[in-house]
């Protein structure tokens, strides 16, 4: 049986074209950059290249802004840690609830360290609310960390917005974004819609390139310490040996996503608004989350009432298809989705919430047996919960 | 990690080291003028030597018949040394237009540094400079009307700040009240810190933070007093601001269908979102600056500041 893959947002498929311009520097060019021969300083050159063609994917900016690391957590923690060692007289940090833990436990354990932490609310359609994130802008705002987009929802963050009020109320204030699930699929400008933004992460496998390597943006002049130290690399700013392949690799497939970019917002996008309604047409009790926010076009997390997410997985893999959830079963902590629950969506129906991702290497083909086999899926499970009568009840009588 | 030097660059380093002929290696024996610049702990270090077919009666017509150089450094310094030695011969005669070279004739004549490398060529001028002061003391000559007094100060010793001119902090620290430095671009101007690549401008301990400690914090906000007047509360200000939109900016927005929400107020910070027709209407953005922040300032306060939440972009 042939797999459908819709679990775009955990990670992508590494495009040929990725791994083609990979292969020469694993099996010829295996040099050190900073070592002095010839051959080395092709590896460099590359390095340098790969930095040129992702500061022009991110909107033209300077190259040596852009800082290579070994994935978009590792770019968080950086740009965090790093803003607060810089700032040692600013306290105060503004995030949301809905976070990816890579943000999230980073301002935890800032706030063990002695950081005060912000975290701003969402409505149930997981939008911020502007008039309460102004409220908490304070004297001793050190950073506004905000993603761009959602993993799990797909919700779109206005981080221009929140940028420029940050801004013109104070200069001092840095605003960093994290774009991992952005890139290739909404515009990302840092001398545009992001030109307010001091620092911005993303990683490689959410836009098919390999696992194992991201990037940090520092503009110029931003506040911000190194975060690893042991090597001149990356001009001081990320010791390490850089990885040229992967390196490479992420340049390219930032190349293909800005060429790619409008058929997500196009053709991707067609093919989850549609998925979503026939679903949605097919399936009782089934509500989307994030419904009527503005979302990434390829994502569809849905709550289905009644039944339990895992149990979902497991049918949806035994027909090939590929998708995750926001269970506590299959979260590896027995930890329901922060996201939905900061979203005040129903506990059970946290439990029965499935995400659909979608990427330019699906098919109408995809969704036709999604929407073939899911609603049956979903009516054979409704049948074994003794929630699933319960569920109805209650929410036929709101 | 390797430069990318110019052809110009890597061809006078080849014909250094490998001693062809045509290089100016080496030390004049009993010099007329001998000038150091850098120190082995930089990193570089350059000497140079040259001597003079000395004028018998007029030592400002001395003219400069030979040019040396000893460097420790980098492929650039190296470069850069050669390239003081012939770009010496190609401008000056005499030690007086000597001093007329800068460190950007040499990057001229190199094709071009890197920017991390600049200060190559600059310790090249600084050694000419020494050398050149050094000919003029044992030749009695008085140099000041030729050259800046400060040109010949000690660069003082301490934490680099700018390190693409290798300007430190003391310095800096001399020179900022000294000159009335109130900006980077002024501090650019004036001692070209900061004006290669720019990362020392915001970074801790850079340039922002020695005028801020220097001039005080926002020296823009505070350095002149504005009012004299007693300063209202923060409640009192919020309710004049309140008033003052209800009087005299609501009613004028309301009769276009729009109207405006307060949303906060922190300082002379006036949070608000037009609503309404006026929401959506292309001059919004217009509207709050000039309309709501212009009669703020004139009824309230002069420090007022409009910034829009939401709708409008």
């Amino acid at each position: 049986m042939s797999i459908i893959y819709v679990d775009n947002n955990a990670t992508t498929a590494i495009a040929p074209e990725v791994v083609e311009v990979m292969q020469p520097y694993f099996t010829h060019n295996y040099f050190n950059p900073s070592s002095m021969y010839q051959a080395a300083q092709e590896a460099a050159e590359a390095i340098q290249h790969a930095r040129e063609k992702v500061a022009h994917c991110l909107g033209h900016v300077e190259p040596d802004q852009i800082l290579f690391t070994g994935s978009a957590t590792e770019a968080n923690n950086s740009a965090l840690f790093g803003v607060a060692q810089a700032n040692p007289k600013r306290n105060h940090v503004i995030t949301s609830a809905v976070e990816h833990p890579s943000v999230l436990e980073v301002c935890q354990e800032m706030e063990r360290r002695g950081h005060e932490v912000t975290y701003l609310p969402v409505s149930h359609q997981g939008e911020i609310d502007l008039d309460a994130y102004v409220k908490t802008l304070r004297p001793d705002t050190l950073l506004v960390t905000v993603m761009m987009a959602n993993n799990e929802t797909g919700n779109l963050f206005p981080i221009d917005q929140l940028a420029e009020i940050a801004k013109a109320t104070d200069p001092g204030i840095l605003v960093h974004t994290d774009a991992t699930q952005a890139i290739g699929k909404v515009e990302v400008n840092l001398e545009g819609n992001l030109k307010q933004v001091d620092l911005l992460s993303f990683s490689g496998h959410k836009l098919h390139a390999p696992k194992g390597v991201g990037a940090l943006f520092v503009r110029r002049g931003a506040r911000w310490r190194p975060y690893m130290f042991g090597g001149h690399q990356e001009r001081g700013r990320r010791a390490g040996t850089e990885n040229v392949p992967y390196i490479v690799g992420l340049a390219k497939a930032c190349e293909l996503a800005t060429q790619t970019v409008d058929e997500e917002q196009t053709r991707v996008k067609a093919m989850r608004d549609r998925l979503e309604a026939e679903l949605l047409e097919k399936i009782p009790m089934l509500e989307v989350n994030g419904q009527g926010a503005e979302r990434l076009p390829n994502t569809l997390n849905l709550a289905v009432h009644g039944i339990e997410g895992e149990s979902i997985l497991y049918e949806l893999s035994a027909n090939g298809i590929c998708a995750s959830s926001g269970s506590a079963c299959t979260s590896g902590s027995l930890d329901p989705s922060h996201v939905l629950k900061a979203m005040a969506v129903p506990f059970t129906a946290i439990h029965g919430s499935v995400r659909f991702s979608l990427s330019r290497y699906n098919t109408d083909a995809d969704v036709d047996h999604i929407v073939a086999v899911f609603p049956e899926i979903v009516a054979n499970l409704r049948r074994l919960s003794p929630f699933w009568d319960n569920a109805k009840s209650c929410l036929t009588n709101v | 990690m390797p430069w990318e030097y110019s052809d110009k660059v890597l061809e006078l380093f080849k014909s250094a080291v490998s001693s062809g002929g045509g290089t100016h290696m080496g030390e004049v024996e009993n010099a007329d003028g001998v000038g150091e610049h850098g120190s082995i702990v930089c990193g570089d270090a350059l000497k140079f030597t040259f001597r003079v077919d000395q004028h018998p009666t007029d030592p400002l017509q001395d003219k400069i018949v030979e040019a040396k150089y000893l460097t420790f450094g980098c492929t650039s310094a190296i470069a850069a040394s050669e390239a003081l030695c012939i770009v010496l011969e190609q401008m000056a005669k005499t030690p007086i237009e000597a001093l007329k070279i800068t460190n950007q004739d040499l990057v001229d004549f190199l094709g071009g540094l890197p920017e991390q490398k600049i200060h190559c060529s600059v310790m090249g001028a600084e050694a000419l400079h020494a050398a050149v002061a050094d000919w003029a003391e044992k030749r009695r000559v008085d140099l000041s009307p030729f050259v800046r007094p400060e040109e010949f100060e000690e660069i003082d010793e301490g934490r680099v700040v700018c390190k693409c001119f290798s300007i430190t902090e003391p310095y800096l620290r001399r020179k900022i009240p000294e000159l009335g430095l109130k900006s980077i671009q002024d501090i650019t101007n004036a001692l070209k810190a900061g004006g290669a690549c720019t990362g020392c401008h915001h970074c801790p301990g850079g340039l922002q933070d020695l005028l801020d400690d220097i001039w005080g914090m926002e020296p823009h906000e505070h350095s002149e007093p504005v009012e004299t007047k007693e300063e209202l509360s923060p409640f009192q200000l919020g309710r004049l601001i309140e008033t003052t939109v209800d009087a005299l900016i609501r009613p004028a927005l309301k009769r276009d269908g729009g109207d405006i929400a307060l949303i906060d107020i922190k300082g002379f910070n006036v949070y608000c979102r037009l609503e309404g027709a006026c929401a959506t209407c292309s001059g919004a953005q217009q509207t709050l600056k000039l309309g709501v922040e212009g009669t703020l300032k004139d009824e309230v306060d002069e420090r007022i500041r409009v910034i829009a939440v939401g709708g409008g972009s």
